[in-house]
């Protein structure tokens, strides 16, 4: 069945990435059409419903035993999330490992997920906003390693504010420390030329957590009695505040109102007198005598709730009050009136003229209940096609319709952060456990000339304790019980026990490799017959000596504070384990899923050009992770925010033309 | 066979020297009612008479003497091989809200007693407000 309508543009996906092409899009006049694999439910714009499936989503997180990112949300048989609970280890009889959604050929597991419903990931995102340092942006000329991108942070500057602007950060410039400044006046002035003299950001920082204050007055004492070694050096460990797309206070200082395209300029703009009012669906002028506040923006269901964060330290994987940012909240931003949204509708395959290269089409399959065997096969239409599925769901699609892969480097590069962690109990209590995932990161091996031999890591201070590595507190209680402690001494035991519990994780950047990628097989398929993603992917010595590097530097950090080391490595306690030099070390995925259609300046070695439009068709664009060329240390969903931005200043630029 | 609201009365009793909360800290759950049924459908009904009417000995036994007690319960109800590990189930399902691995409902999860003895709270529940995280909590 042909969708008789056509449409601006149909967009594949309503996550963030999605998201902020729907509401740019719609909002500068343009008609178009969403589709979404996720349940109807998720999608609902009525209050009521809206609540109503969110409580649902609640109820389902307090419930589940294994409280993993995906567990809130239905997992759907028509369109299976990605999920870490299904990793499984790769060995001699068990490979590929088929337990989930993906088809693990390893050597590896891959290691991280995403999912795949109304508002997409950023549902369980931890919500970290750091922007990519300016040298992340040249890897290969200054490193040697990987690939330079086709821009530059300068380039991405003021796309970055509006990445800003939509998630509404909260943050504080001046505690961003910069790892090349070694004095105050050198910090100073790398603030004021990479985020200009007068930048604030939306709201004001989050609050850091006490353990913050705890563990960083550790490290302050070590700096000045006797620093670390680094790679035989002796460092000084420095400490940035995290930037958060989360509620707090709105910042006085911060001078815009919203981002509008200008159709003469064919640009998109800063407004300062002018804003998209979702009520009356349309531009209206701020008055005058207007006092000027940045409005941070509550929940889905209520905009009495959420506006600033509770403090209810589930943010991963769910926020009760949506005080965290979550793409439903810009898709509801988008004019009603310009917006088709098609719910159960799961794109298979984009379809396109052989002659003239051109995208013709999107074919997708609809289902009517969860797990339906049945289903219907429509095709949208639209001048230009945007895919915003995931990394990984994009590739798989391309790889699927045979387009866009003149460079062969579709699915390509697959990356992620891996994160190597470490957990010890501190001399005093730190209350873990308490306010959002993290508010600190040890900041200073972000970038240095050691890039040329390991990777570089960011370091966030976690303020949930050992809940990620070995599922405490309760596995606090089954030791305990385990030696038949009970009564006021197990009370007492704990009580002294899980306050002092600290949590580092070194998020080490992955390099680009071109065998860690996505393929398809079609002996693998869902359930409505759409391929399954088959996954190759391992760990370079690049990465592995970086583990051994931060392991050195943790084992340092541990000692000189006096913090009781717990932490152990094997196979058993994650499916991720790797050796080197003698020694091993398991790493966790950071749900940071980058690089399978990178960009490029040259359409032989890349997928997209700068403006995330696919170099071998003019009117197909891929928004989403998969641009980056390389990762970097932050937290890639802003660094793609900003390129999704200059995407819909593109695509509006070639629908005007 | 006991009278239910014995049987809820010793449960609750055996309760407070198996987790180390007050009466009035287990009650304050609300989850009291529920967590007697759960222990009672999650087992042979022969075994939860026999660990009730053990508890409600020791208890009565050893009143005067905590050491005494102490022991006796150590001795006769905490071994994992008698009356089918129940006192360390139900020690779990006052601390997690779980009956073994399972979560018995949203509700037990947010009453769970782990979080208020890390001086913390069950995330995405009972949130402490803005800010709460940046000073150390109050101290019970
Ligand atoms: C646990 C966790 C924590 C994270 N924390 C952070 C963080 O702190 N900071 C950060 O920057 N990033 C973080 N991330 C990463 C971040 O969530 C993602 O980068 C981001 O959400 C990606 O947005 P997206 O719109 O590109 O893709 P997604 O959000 O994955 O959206 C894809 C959308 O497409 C839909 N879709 C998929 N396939 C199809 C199909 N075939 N047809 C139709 N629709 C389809 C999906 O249902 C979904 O709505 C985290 C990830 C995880 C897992
Ligand atoms: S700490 Fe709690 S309230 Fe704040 S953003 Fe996270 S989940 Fe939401």
């Amino acid at each position: 069945m042909t969708q008789n309508k056509t449409y601006d543009v149909v967009i594949v996906g309503s996550g963030i990435s999605g998201a902020v092409i729907a509401k740019t899009l719609t909002q500068a006049g343009k008609r178009v059409l969403l589709l979404e694999a996720g349940l109807t439910a998720g999608m609902n714009l009525d209050r009521n419903g809206n609540y109503l499936n969110y409580v649902d989503y609640l109820n389902t997180f307090y419930q589940a035993e294994i409280k993993v990112p995906n567990s809130p949300y239905p997992n759907i048989k028509d369109a299976p999330s990605i999920n870490v609970i299904d990793m499984q280890p790769i060995t001699a009889t068990n490979s590929p490992s088929t337990t989930g959604y993906l088809v693990q050929a390893g050597p590896l597991p891959f290691a991280s997920d995403c999912l795949r419903g109304p508002g997409g990931t950023t549902l369980h995102w931890l919500g970290s906003t750091p922007r990519m340092l300016p040298n992340d942006f040249k890897m290969k000329s200054l490193y040697g390693v990987g690939v330079d991108w086709p821009i530059s942070y300068e380039d991405l500057m003021p796309y970055y504010e509006m990445a800003e602007f939509e998630i509404g950060v909260s943050g504080n410039v001046d505690q961003i420390k910069w790892p090349e400044a070694s004095t105050e006046k050198q910090q100073v002035a790398l603030k004021n030329k990479y985020y200009g003299k007068n930048y604030v950001f939306p709201m004001q920082e989050i609050p850091t957590s006490y353990l913050d204050s705890i563990f960083t007055g550790l490290v302050k004492e070590i700096n000045n009695n006797d620093p670390v070694k680094f790679n035989g050096k002796k460092a000084t460990i420095g400490f940035s505040t995290t930037p958060q797309g989360r509620n707090s206070v709105p910042n006085p200082q911060y001078p815009y109102r919203d981002i509008l395209w200008n159709p003469k300029k064919k640009k998109l703009e800063f407004q300062t007198k002018k804003r998209w009012n979702i009520q009356l669906n349309g531009v209206v002028d701020i008055p005058e005598d207007e006092k000027y506040e940045y409005l941070p923006v509550g929940s889905t269901w209520d905009p009495n709730t959420g506006l600033r964060c509770e403090g209810n330290a589930s943010c991963v994987p769910i926020c009760p009050v949506q005080a965290k940012y979550n793409a439903l909240k810009t898709l509801f931003k988008a004019d009603r009136t310009k917006t088709t949204i098609k719910t159960q509708s799961v794109a298979s395959k984009v379809l396109y003229d052989e002659k003239t290269k051109e995208i013709t089409g999107i074919e997708y399959k609809t289902y009517n209940t969860a797990n339906s065997l049945t289903y219907e096969t429509h095709v949208a239409k639209g001048k230009i096609y945007v895919l915003a599925a995931s990394a990984i769901e994009n590739a798989k699609i391309l790889l699927a319709s045979g387009i866009a892969n003149s460079s062969d480097q579709v699915g390509r590069n697959l990356m992620d952060h891996l994160c190597l962690l470490t957990w010890g109990l501190l001399p005093e209590k730190g209350y873990p456990y308490r306010g959002p995932g993290s508010t600190t990161n040890m900041s200073s091996f972000r970038d240095g000339p050691f890039r040329k031999e390991h990777a570089a890591w960011i370091c966030p201070i976690d303020n949930w304790g050992w809940a990620w590595p070995v599922f405490s507190p309760g596995s606090d209680l089954a030791v305990a019980l385990s030696k038949n402690i009970f009564g006021q001494e197990l009370r007492a035991l704990l009580a002294d026990s899980i306050p002092r519990q600290l949590l580092l994780h070194y998020e080490c950047e992955q390099a680009p490799e071109p065998g860690n990628r996505v393929t398809i097989d079609p002996n693998y398929r869902d359930a409505i017959g759409n391929y399954r993603p088959v996954i190759h992917y391992d760990a370079s010595d690049y990465m592995k000596k970086a583990f051994k590097a931060a392991k050195d530097l943790n084992n340092q950090i541990f000692k000189d504070a006096g913090i009781q080391d717990y932490t152990v490595y094997s196979p058993t306690i994650a499916q991720d384990y790797v050796g080197y030099e003698g020694q091993g070390y398991n790493f966790w995925g950071a749900g940071h899923i980058v690089g399978t259609h990178r960009m490029g300046s040259s359409k032989k070695d890349s997928v997209v050009n700068a403006d995330c439009r696919t170099w071998d068709h003019d009117n197909l664009y891929l928004v989403g992770c998969g641009n980056m060329p390389t990762l970097g240390t932050s937290n890639p969903t802003l660094t793609t925010t900003a390129l999704t931005f200059k995407a819909a200043e593109a695509i509006l630029k070639q629908l005007e033309k | 066979m006991k009278s239910i609201d014995n049987g809820i009365a010793i449960f609750r009793d055996i309760s407070v020297h198996l987790t180390g909360f007050t009466s009035m800290e287990l009650t304050g759950t609300g989850m009291l009612e529920t967590y007697y049924h759960v222990m009672v459908n999650k087992n042979n009904l022969g075994v939860v008479e026999d660990f009730l009417a053990a508890a409600a000995k020791i208890l009565a036994e050893n009143s005067k003497d905590p050491a005494k007690l102490r022991s006796a319960i150590l001795n006769n109800l905490m071994p994992d091989g008698l009356y089918s590990g129940l006192a360390q189930n139900i020690i779990t399902m006052w601390y997690l809200g779980s009956w073994v691995n399972e979560i018995i409902s949203p509700q037990s999860y947010v009453q769970g007693m782990i979080w208020s003895v890390a001086n913390a709270h069950p995330p995405g529940a009972k949130q402490p407000g803005f800010a709460s995280w940046n000073v150390a909590p109050p101290q019970l």
